[in-house]
């Protein structure tokens, strides 16, 4: 089976600083991956260039469905991405923040945009908010309609960076609950979180990252209850007591 | 309480008597406008002080009167509503006795006989009014020549009249050749060109008008003034300072050595000219508003064309600066700061006086305009800076997360958002260069403001003046409301 993303020898320098120092990653169809580790690891910096947010160095390759990053442009676009901070378009409305895309890119009319947006808003629980503007709905609205948004691409990866660190308390389990849909109907996901109960209960396999590294990949099981390495241990009995 | 109250009565006797100290005070001291630099009139010798013919004679009079006396600079065309408004008691400044002047201040008798005078450039070909023909003649605004002039147009064809306030500008444009010929009042004219032999009268033009100084209608030290001139004309004072600043004995029946009556206004009505009467004067009005209008509209004309090159600039040193190589971003920086910070009528002097060295000629008009775009450009510069750099970077990410096309991305994401942030600033840039425009007047720019001075002093009336700012307001008062509704939505619209 061919993987949706196929990561070799993935190096990123800031100046002469390293945040990614020899990344070789894998992601299956329909597989969820969390990503976890420290501040500063380079968690944001991966999923980041797997989208070409970021350039990388020249003997790294990045791939999407076998297609090569940075040879073809609209590979991005089979990649979806879900901010911490939603950056969703603030001065046009839900429904429009949904299509636009779709519209542009893809050049679908605009009946059948709003129908993939129809669907979706009711897929995230939005439905009833298509005629607002960002602004008007709450943090955790906003980031489901930041998913709606990504998803009506129809990406072949979702690719999330601590989608629910920006969100109050009592919104985190609404964003999470609509991640967990997504990943019971086999969208493929990587997802950047410090939320260890999700990780724990919905990803296939986790990865620890340390210093630009993986340190230690598995099953959710296995990295939190039974780590081979000092850091993973540390990290993870730092996060759980606390 | 018996005490209290012989407190109370004390400073009510204590304040009276200051009241009428002061009002002895202020006949003690009498405020005298002049338009100084009208020489030999009123100017300023090589030590600061204030000297000539009037100033003299005025000084004179106050001491007759045992009063001192205080002068107060201000321009020809303002002397009339200063005087009106009581800011000063006198006005000097060879100032030309008329009946229409009569109907708005009072004069005392006239102490001088003067005319008009055609100066040009002492190269140039023109030997009397006649070669004036299609040619651009400078005046100082209001003045008789200014009324003379403009009267006798047609008759000998100017192409133009030219409205500067003073001698010195207008004869600096006469030098430069941005105008053929000055027509001024033959005595100040011979006595600034006595050592400036690039400039000639080469005409008298007899007007028949005589000088005197003027007060508020109804002040009652009008007639005390006036006795003091009978009493120096009949001692020789007067025709002694003919002779000091002139170098020539005065005419035997001239009204320099001759008591005559005070002129009086021949209309019928009170002397005594109310609040309505002086600012807001219906006829005035009336007789102004064509003035009035056509200065409105080169003040639109120069705000929309410098409002125009100053976005196009704007935008331009904008991207320059954001987006340029490192040497061109670094120059709009310098552009940038340097315009912001130089005094726009420091700028609209040196761009209108300097190019003429250089042999570039602009008109009044292009110099306004150009100086006022440059201006308006930095600012415009850093609006539209501002205005890209305030959209986060994560709206630019988000557009390339969803794969959008770097020109969806401008036109649907990051230009509308970028406008909705620039567009007050912007407002507000266009408010400031229209006022600004009345800068322009300096460099005898017909604008409203230059329209309305000329009117005020053509009328001998202030109304002008207030009509000017009430167009400036109807102007400006609906992109200020404009402006506070956009930043209020727009913030709405933003806070999230
Ligand atoms: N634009 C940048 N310029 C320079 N250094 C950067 C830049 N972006 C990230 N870095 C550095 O790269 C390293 C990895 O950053 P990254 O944001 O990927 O960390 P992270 O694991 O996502 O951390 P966090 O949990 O705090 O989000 C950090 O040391 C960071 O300081
Ligand atoms: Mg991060």
């Amino acid at each position: 089976m061919t993987a949706i993303v196929s990561i070799k020898n993935l190096h990123k320098h800031f100046g002469s600083f390293e945040a990614l120092a020899g990344i070789d990653l894998n992601i299956k169809k329909g597989e969820v991956v969390c990503i976890v580790g420290p501040s500063g690891s380079g968690k944001s910096t991966l999923i980041r260039c797997i989208n070409q947010l970021e350039a990388f160095d020249d003997s790294s390759k990045v791939k999407i469905s076998g297609v090569d990053v940075r040879q073809d442009e609209t590979a991005r676009a089979e990649v979806g991405m879900v901010f911490q901070s939603f950056n969703l378009f603030p001065h046009i409305t839900i429904r429009q923040n949904i299509v636009l895309a779709p519209m542009r890119v893809q050049q679908l009319s605009e009946q059948k945009a709003n129908a993939i947006a129809d669907e979706l808003m009711r897929r995230v629980g939005i439905e009833s908010q298509a005629d607002k503007f960002p602004r008007q709905l709450s943090g955790g609205q906003q980031q489901r309609v930041a998913i709606a948004r990504a998803l009506a691409m129809g990406p072949q990866v979702m690719l999330f960076d601590e989608p629910t660190s920006a969100l109050d308390p009592e919104m985190v389990g609404e964003v999470l609950d609509v991640m967990r849909d997504l990943a019971v109907s086999g969208v493929t996901m990587m997802v950047v979180t410090h939320e260890m109960g999700f990780a724990r209960q919905v990803a296939d396999r986790v990865i620890f990252m340390d210093a630009g590294k993986i340190v230690e990949a598995g099953a959710p099981d296995k990295i939190f209850d039974n780590p081979e390495h000092q850091r993973t241990r540390d990290f993870v009995n730092a996060v759980l007591q606390y | 309480m018996y005490s209290s109250a012989l407190k109370l009565r004390d400073t009510a006797a204590y304040i009276l008597a200051l009241l009428l100290l002061s009002g002895f005070a202020s006949a003690a001291e009498i405020n005298v406008g002049a338009n100084v630099g009208n020489v030999p009139w009123e100017f300023q010798d090589a030590e600061g002080d204030y000297v000539g013919f009037e100033i003299d004679l005025v000084k004179e009079v106050a001491a007759k009167l045992d009063a001192s006396v205080e002068i107060v600079n201000i321009p020809f065309s303002g002397l009339f509503s200063a005087v009106q408004s009581g800011r000063i008691d006198i006005a000097i400044s060879s100032i030309t006795v008329t009946d229409r002047r009569l109907e708005s201040v009072a004069f005392v008798q006239p102490y001088y006989d003067s005319a008009q005078s055609l100066t040009v450039d002492s190269q140039s070909d023109i030997a009397s009014l006649d070669g004036m023909r299609d040619k651009v003649v400078a005046v100082d605004t209001g003045s008789t020549g200014d009324i003379w002039t403009t009267a006798n147009t047609s008759r000998y064809d100017f192409a133009e009249i030219r409205r500067f306030e003073g001698i010195v500008p207008a004869m600096l444009d006469v030098q430069s050749g941005r105008v053929d010929g000055y027509i001024s009042d033959i005595p100040g004219l011979e006595y600034f060109i006595r050592d400036k032999p690039y400039f000639t009268v080469v005409q008298r033009i007899e007007t028949g008008e005589r000088y005197s100084m003027i007060l508020a209608r109804g002040n009652p030290l009008a007639d005390q003034v006036n006795d003091v001139i009978s009493e120096l004309k009949r001692s020789g004072f007067v025709a002694q300072l003919h002779r000091k600043w002139f170098g020539s004995e005065p005419l035997p029946d001239s009204s320099t050595v001759s008591v005559i009556d005070r002129p009086l206004s021949t209309s019928v009505g009170g002397t005594d000219a109310g609040f309505v009467q002086t600012f807001l004067n219906w006829e005035v009005l009336l007789n102004s508003y064509p003035l009035l209008l056509s200065g409105l509209s080169v003040t639109l004309m120069l705000g929309a064309i410098s409002i125009a090159f100053g976005l196009i600039l704007g935008l331009f040193v904008a991207l320059v600066r954001m987006y340029g190589m490192r040497s061109a971003s670094i120059a709009a920086k310098v552009y940038i700061d340097i315009f912001r910070s130089i005094p726009i009528l420091v700028l609209l002097i040196v761009v209108y006086y300097a190019p003429p060295f250089a042999g570039i000629e602009l008109s009044a008009f292009t110099a306004a305009a150009v100086a006022l775009s440059l201006v308006s450009g930095a600012y415009t510069a850093e609006i539209f800076r501002a205005g890209i750099e305030a959209v986060p970077s994560g709206q630019f990410e988000a557009c390339r997360a969803l794969g959008l096309s770097y020109r969806h991305t401008m036109t649907d994401v990051i230009l509308p958002q970028g406008i909705r942030v620039v567009i007050p600033p912007l407002t507000n840039n266009c408010i400031n260069v229209i006022k600004d425009t009345a800068l322009a007047s300096v460099v005898a720019m017909p604008d409203l403001l230059k329209q309305a001075n000329q009117a005020q002093a053509l009328e001998a009336n202030p109304t002008p003046l207030i009509v000017a700012a009430v167009m400036y307001i109807a102007l400006l008062w609906p992109l200020v409301i404009m402006v506070s509704r956009l930043e209020k939505r727009f913030r709405q619209e933003f806070s999230q």
